[in-house]
């Protein structure tokens, strides 16, 4: 029951940072009350915790350390809301895209890249060693995770034979990706914590260095930051529903509902596992990565090459 | 006006709280702790995320030094207070609320601080921010020794030398400590740093002003002492949990230790911690991020000096089966009825195993990243109440 995908008027772009921006504080919510759970208080008192907490950094001054770097600081805290909402201008939303681009899977993977410079500025722009270190860290993550990510992007490409989001989920018509491609869901959404510095992946500010890129930040430089953390978590939960959740395809509700309901899903998962795991240090992760992920990812993409070209 | 109370009064829902550990008062900062988990407060990781500056005991003159540079670094709303009592702990608390939506209060208090950090300050212990700079130096030929080095924001470049793989690499004076989030009160390690990786470190401990008052020797039985002995068990396995990143079963191992504070019913808190142990000893991920983070032979402690270490022994050095013992130690504590001591535990002497862990820290972390330093320092369970006593000793 899939429509084909068809662009809408540039106007509705102001509506994407808003549903963005709404998802990102669900799931801040979702976090609040986990956390709240594990203090043995209650659900709900955590669920509201994110707006205390806008409440509280909007309030707060903002705090330069000596000698900052404070013009790539603050693009590097400004930066990530502004990355997030640029990734899911290529996300059909049910039968609307703000841009159909033909390449918008590549799309997708440039801003992905973008983040790296982003931590690493906030980390460089506080000099001060704990924030260093902890931009360091994401860039050792990094180079673990974008190559496995890069191949789990384009297997679902290949099985549609085009970059183009909107001809990945008519692909999908059949047969959601998710199923015959696996792994490279798995990956995409390992990939996808990672790039958010979140959960199992969050070293970069890690309690050990106190807090690592985020320790010198303050007021709405750290409201930015937090922000802009959960809009990519969110917007990598929306990308993995055209790419292997078969868009907005579903039954009896309409499509675009199909795709917001799919994407809460995938975003509480993820919000969800930083209560369950603890964090892999990234040196330990950098031998997994290259040495099992990466060639799972390759074999995958040559399975489903195979499948293509054979049928 | 309407608008700008409102926002203090959310805001206000979750203050953030940066706690000072002072040397022998742990007991002042875990009932902080458990009221802060009560009131749904988080504790803030660094001094730029915190509201309020509280002081858990009565610091000595170095440390006292070092919380006024961190009260310093508060953006601000901020307010302080001093924990030393357990009594009208929460009236302190409303009372801090009370002055951090105060906001002529803190406008006045933004009016009558100078600069945000003062670029002459000595900053010796923060752990925060240290000398050094990335502004680009060009290590050309231009530049030979004698010239006058520029010192952005007053900080000496870093200077160069040579890392473990022979390349020069910056050198860095960077100190952790005193206040770090889960680092034991008052200890201070000067490291010298390349990258993250920690060249050579030295260890000292500041002091506190005076010791909190004890219950006098006799009130203390072999049951408040094993429950002492679970508290503490408890606190540093809490603390090393959250160093690896665990942060639900940090929380549940402070629960535990907080249950144990309120004097809960042993069996059910015995299994708790049981479970907890087992969770432990279950997860993949812990058993591979800890692998081959071992303690060596300090870990072999002051009770087994037998001089022959036996595969138990190697077990022990190992943080994750370190992690393990604990737990385990503290349930059997727990277990037992009365919370009679375990003979083993009782015969060593905290005193000196304490001493003996902090003269072999420098040599520990020498070659350690950061993040492994971290993890080893919480693996000692460094009880730096015991060292206060013998500087008191000394001292007399």
């Amino acid at each position: 029951m899939t429509e084909p995908i068809v662009q809408v008027s540039p106007a509705w772009a102001v509506l994407a940072p808003l549903a963005l921006l709404l998802f990102a504080l669900a799931g801040a919510g979702l976090n609040g009350a986990l956390v709240a759970r594990s203090v043995g208080r209650p659900f709900r008192s955590g669920a509201s915790a994110p707006l205390a907490q806008v409440a509280r950094l909007l309030r707060q001054r903002r705090q330069v350390t000596v000698a900052a770097d404070v013009l790539l600081w603050r693009i590097g805290a400004g930066g990530l809301v502004v990355v997030a909402i640029l990734k899911i201008l290529v996300i059909p939303l049910g039968p609307w895209t703000l841009a159909d681009l033909d390449v918008g899977v590549v799309w997708f993977n440039t801003m992905d890249v973008m983040i790296w410079a982003l931590f690493w500025l906030i980390g460089w722009g506080a000099n001060s060693a704990h924030a260093l270190v902890g931009g360091y860290r994401f860039l050792s993550l990094a180079v673990s995770y974008e190559l496995p990510l890069m191949f789990a992007l384009i297997t679902p490409a290949v099985a549609a034979r085009s970059l183009r989001v909107g001809d990945v989920v008519a692909a999908q018509q059949n047969l959601w990706f998710v199923i015959w491609m696996p792994v490279a869901f798995v990956i995409f959404c390992g990939s996808v914590i990672a790039f958010s510095s979140w959960g199992p992946y969050a070293t970069a500010v890690g309690r050990d260095i106190a807090g690592g890129f985020l320790t010198d930040v303050s007021g709405v430089d750290r409201l930015l930051i937090l922000t802009g953390r959960y809009a990519v978590l969110t917007a990598g939960a929306a990308f993995a529903v055209p790419l292997f959740l078969g868009g907005g395809g579903g039954p009896l509700l309409p499509d675009w509902l199909w795709t917001l309901g799919k994407t809460a899903l995938v975003l509480a998962t993820f919000v969800a596992i930083r209560h369950r795991v603890p964090t892999i240090r990234p040196d330990r992760f950098a031998e997994v990565a290259w040495i099992i992920v990466l060639p799972a990812a390759l074999l995958q993409v040559l399975v489903v090459a195979i499948i293509v070209v054979g049928s | 006006m309407g608008v700008t109370s409102m926002l203090a009064r959310w805001a206000s829902k979750s203050v953030h709280v940066l706690i000072v550990g002072v040397p022998g008062w742990d007991e002042s900062r875990m009932l902080l702790e458990a009221e802060l988990d009560r009131r749904g407060w988080r504790v803030a990781l660094s001094p730029a995320d915190a509201d309020l500056l509280a002081v858990c005991g009565l610091p000595g003159e170095v440390l006292g030094a070092a919380s006024d540079l961190l009260w310093n670094q508060l953006p601000g709303p901020r307010t302080r207070v001093s924990v030393t009592t357990p009594v009208a702990l929460s009236a302190l608390l409303d009372a801090a609320v009370a002055h951090l939506v105060d906001d002529s209060w803190q406008r006045e208090d933004a009016r009558a601080r100078s600069r945000p950090v003062a670029a002459e300050d000595p900053r010796p212990n923060t752990g925060e921010h240290e000398s050094m700079s990335h502004e680009d130096m060009d290590h050309g030929d231009m530049d030979h020794g004698g010239m006058d080095m520029p010192t952005p924001g007053g900080i000496p470049l870093a200077g160069g030398g040579d890392d473990r793989d022979g390349l020069e690499m910056d050198v860095l004076n960077v100190s952790l400590g005193p206040v770090l989030p889960h680092w034991p009160a008052g200890l201070v390690v000067d490291c010298v740093l390349q990258g993250d990786v920690i060249v050579s470190a030295g260890a000292r401990l500041l002091e506190a002003a005076s010791a909190p008052k004890e219950v006098s020797e006799k009130a203390v039985t072999d049951v408040t002492r094993g429950r002492r002995r679970i508290i503490r068990l408890c606190d540093d396995a809490s603390n090393l949990l959250a160093l690896a990143g665990w942060q639900t079963a940090a929380q549940n191992a402070r629960r535990l230790r907080d249950d144990a504070r309120r004097g809960a019913d042993s069996t059910d808190h015995a299994a708790a911690l049981d479970r907890l142990r087992r969770r432990a000893e279950r997860s993949v991920l812990l058993r591979w991020s800890l692998k081959g983070i071992s303690l060596g032979e300090i870990g072999l402690g002051a009770g087994t000096n037998t001089g022959t270490a036996t595969p138990d022994d190697q077990a022990a050095v190992d943080i994750r089966h370190r992690l393990i013992g604990w737990l385990r130690e503290a349930a059997v504590l727990a277990g037992t009825s009365s919370g009679r001591q375990s003979p083993a535990a009782g015969d060593s002497d905290p005193v000196r195993e304490a001493q003996d862990a902090l003269e072999a820290l420098p040599e520990l972390l020498r070659g350690t990243d950061l993040g492994t330093a971290r993890l080893l320092i919480a693996g000692l369970g460094l009880d730096t109440a015991a060292l206060a006593q013998t500087h008191e000793r000394t001292h007399d």
